[in-house]
């Protein structure tokens, strides 16, 4: 099977096409058009990214397979608990979210429940106090904020 | 004697007692990065590149620690292929060959050592060679201009697939991928390009969160759906018992190792995964019915990693010389010396003659700090082996979310990560390689700006980019470097691969 490339070589094309076009849209640099203006490079790169894609599409690799199953949801999962780690970041406070996050992601990939969210409370901590003392830097604390030394 | 000079006050500045610190504690988490499973050079030094800069290190500093980390997860690659059988990265294959047979034989320890001991050879070698060639190499480089430098950007987008590559062309839509993120923003005619008016990228995509999302998060994706599932049963490591005499035997050996090695990682395209299989192939070679290799030889231990070391430590020369990195790991470094605002290149051994030669002379302190850490310290390494890395790459994943966090305090920076480990996720399984993309990111500016500075000498006239001798043969080695892996590259791969099974990181 040779979809993945033919697939990803057309992508290309397309974005090598929009990109390019876009570049016919800049407005004149202020002083006037010079030899190379700001659309020069990105032109360029679009005419070499569509040949290089064609060449794709005409000469496909085989294929490797996606994970249409399992994996596939526990990948996405994975994505997921990012998403959430980064949305809830500053409002939870470091060490809360931290030990959702990396507790899930250890959990997801085969620890036992536990093991998991102990193995994120501790990172989570330990990082925490490491950055805060140690190097300096602060991290939110979140719904924490109350233990916080004044 | 100028560079004998410089040399001394490179000393003098990796001896400071916090550059010396750094030194060491770079070194460690280096063997450590290189020792765990699944996290390449490449990927470590990028997890710590943030970390070095929310601790607001100054600039030598920075660099002498990342450099440690580098040569350090070059001596760590070998612990897993050694004891596990399992390459830490590419460039450790080889040392499988013979490494692992002497450990099924109760020798490990011996192994280990034996290896550390070539790679310290090795590194040596090639550390007094970048003493040597890099100051000519840019001296040389002072005389190259715009138009030369457009075409050595391009001779290193060729070349970094190396001859062994699979599909150059793939390595092309890499890098154009690359150059096109980093054309957006505000670019230096002062007009916003791509960036659909959204504020943060006005700036244009750091590159920074871009490499630790390609690398990092993608590595956690690919684990996941590798089931990365529980820790590797663990070798036993039996009591060191090496005399002289074992030593002094892989010592030519390490020697032809280093050499073969520093040359291979020098020139462009070849890089540490041939370094040691030449080294290792041509000391069968030389040896010939003498060794038994492929059961244990430690002289088959001693090559590669001779050869492997020597080859990173060369790779350094295009890299301090031109701005040009010629590998994954390297092209992370230059990441480092743009973001502290150093422009690598040529006058960087003029202007900041202090950190080049900090980093230098650190190269040779941290080797032998390296070889000191590893000999007594192997059985704490061999112990992480045994880490799940269920528990790891979540771990990993955590200091490289704080790390682009603490550079910014923004979250914008860490969805951005996410979406660049996803991406990254996904050319990887098209087989499409990270690093191009990376080094388009990183060149993309400065090869515009040679591009335009051409156009402005030359008034428009696109001949100026081949015009000079020079040029011409650049452009006739980026030819060469996308149309040889059609050619040699077929036969080089396949004797490099078949005693090896699949499934490296994305690294070297």
């Amino acid at each position: 099977m040779t979809f993945n490339d033919r697939i990803f070589g057309v992508l290309m094309i397309v974005l090598a096409v929009a990109y390019g076009w876009a570049a016919t849209q800049f407005p004149e640099p202020f002083g006037g058009a010079e030899s190379v203006g700001p659309d020069t490079f990105p032109k360029l790169l679009a005419v070499v990214l569509a040949l290089s894609s064609l060449y794709l599409i005409v000469r496909p690799d085989p294929d490797n397979a996606w994970p249409w199953n399992r994996t596939g949801i526990e990948l996405i999962i994975a994505v997921v608990v990012l998403l959430l780690y980064a949305l809830l970041l500053q409002p939870l406070g470091f060490i809360i979210s931290t030990t959702l996050a990396v507790g899930t992601l250890c959990w997801r990939m085969g620890a036992p429940p536990m093991n998991a969210y102990i193995t994120g409370a501790v990172s989570g901590v330990v990082v925490y106090f490491l950055f805060s003392f140690a190097l300096d830097l602060a991290l939110p604390l979140g719904l924490l904020s109350f233990l916080e030394m004044n | 004697m100028e560079t004998l000079g410089y040399l001394m006050d490179g000393f003098g500045v990796a001896l400071a007692p916090h550059n010396l610190m750094f030194a060491l504690l770079g070194a460690f988490l280096g063997t450590l990065i290189g020792a765990l499973p699944g996290l390449g050079p490449a990927n470590g030094v990028a997890i710590l590149i943030p970390l070095a800069f929310s601790l607001g290190l100054a600039p030598e500093t920075a660099l002498i620690m990342l450099t440690s980390v580098y040569a350090g997860a070059m001596y760590g690659g070998r612990i897993s292929s050694i004891l596990l059988n399992i390459p830490g990265d590419e460039p450790a294959m080889m040392t499988c060959l013979d490494g692992y047979p002497m450990a099924q034989k109760g020798k490990a320890s011996e192994a280990l050592a034996i290896s550390a001991v070539a790679s310290f050879v090795g590194s040596l070698i090639a550390t007094i060679g970048l003493i040597l060639l890099a100051p000519l190499l840019a001296n040389f480089a002072l005389t190259f201009g715009p138009a030369e430098y457009f075409a050595l950007f391009l001779l290193a987008f060729a070349t970094l697939g190396g001859i062994t590559g699979k599909n150059p062309i793939k390595t092309v839509v890499a890098a154009c991928i690359g150059l096109m993120i980093a054309t957006v923003g505000i670019d230096n005619t002062g007009v916003p390009r791509y960036t659909f008016g959204v504020l943060e990228l006005f700036e244009g995509v750091d590159f920074i969160i871009a490499i630790v999302g390609l690398f990092a998060i993608s590595e956690l994706l690919f684990f996941i759906e590798e089931r990365a599932g529980g820790g590797k049963e663990k070798m036993k490591v039996n009591k060191l018992s090496l005399s002289w005499k074992d030593i002094r035997e892989i010592l030519p050996t390490s020697f032809r190792g280093g050499v073969l090695g520093f040359v291979a990682g020098v020139l462009p395209g070849a890089g540490a995964s041939l370094g040691s299989f030449i080294s290792y192939t041509l000391e069968k070679r030389v040896l010939g019915k003498k060794g038994y290799f492929g059961q244990g030889d430690p002289r088959g231990v001693a090559a590669p990693e001779a050869g492997n070391n020597a080859a990173s430590s060369g790779a350094l020369v295009p890299m301090l010389t031109l701005g040009v990195p010629g590998s994954g790991t390297t092209a992370v470094l230059l990441a480092l010396l743009i973001s502290l605002n150093i422009t690598p290149g040529p006058l960087m051994f003029t202007q900041n003659a202090d950190i080049v030669w900090g980093v230098i002379a650190a190269l040779l302190i941290g080797n032998f700090l390296l070889l000191v850490l590893n000999i007594p310290l192997v059985g704490i390494f061999v112990k992480l082996l045994s880490v799940p890395p269920m528990y790891l790459l979540p771990i990993v994943t955590m200091v490289a979310f704080v790390g682009i966090y603490s550079i910014s305090n923004t979250i914008f920076d860490l969805y951005f990560m996410v979406a660049f480990g996803v991406g990254g996720y996904v050319l990887r399984k098209l087989e499409i390689p990270l690093v191009p993309v990376i080094l388009g990111l990183l060149l993309g500016p400065e090869m515009e700006k040679n591009l335009r500075h051409a156009m402005d000498i030359s008034d428009g006239d696109w001949m100026i980019l081949w015009d000079s001798g020079l040029a011409i043969g650049l452009w006739v080695f980026a030819g060469l470097g996308l149309i040889l892996p059609y050619v040699v590259g077929p036969i080089l791969r396949r004797r490099m691969r078949t005693p090896i099974e699949k499934g490296m990181p994305e690294s070297d």
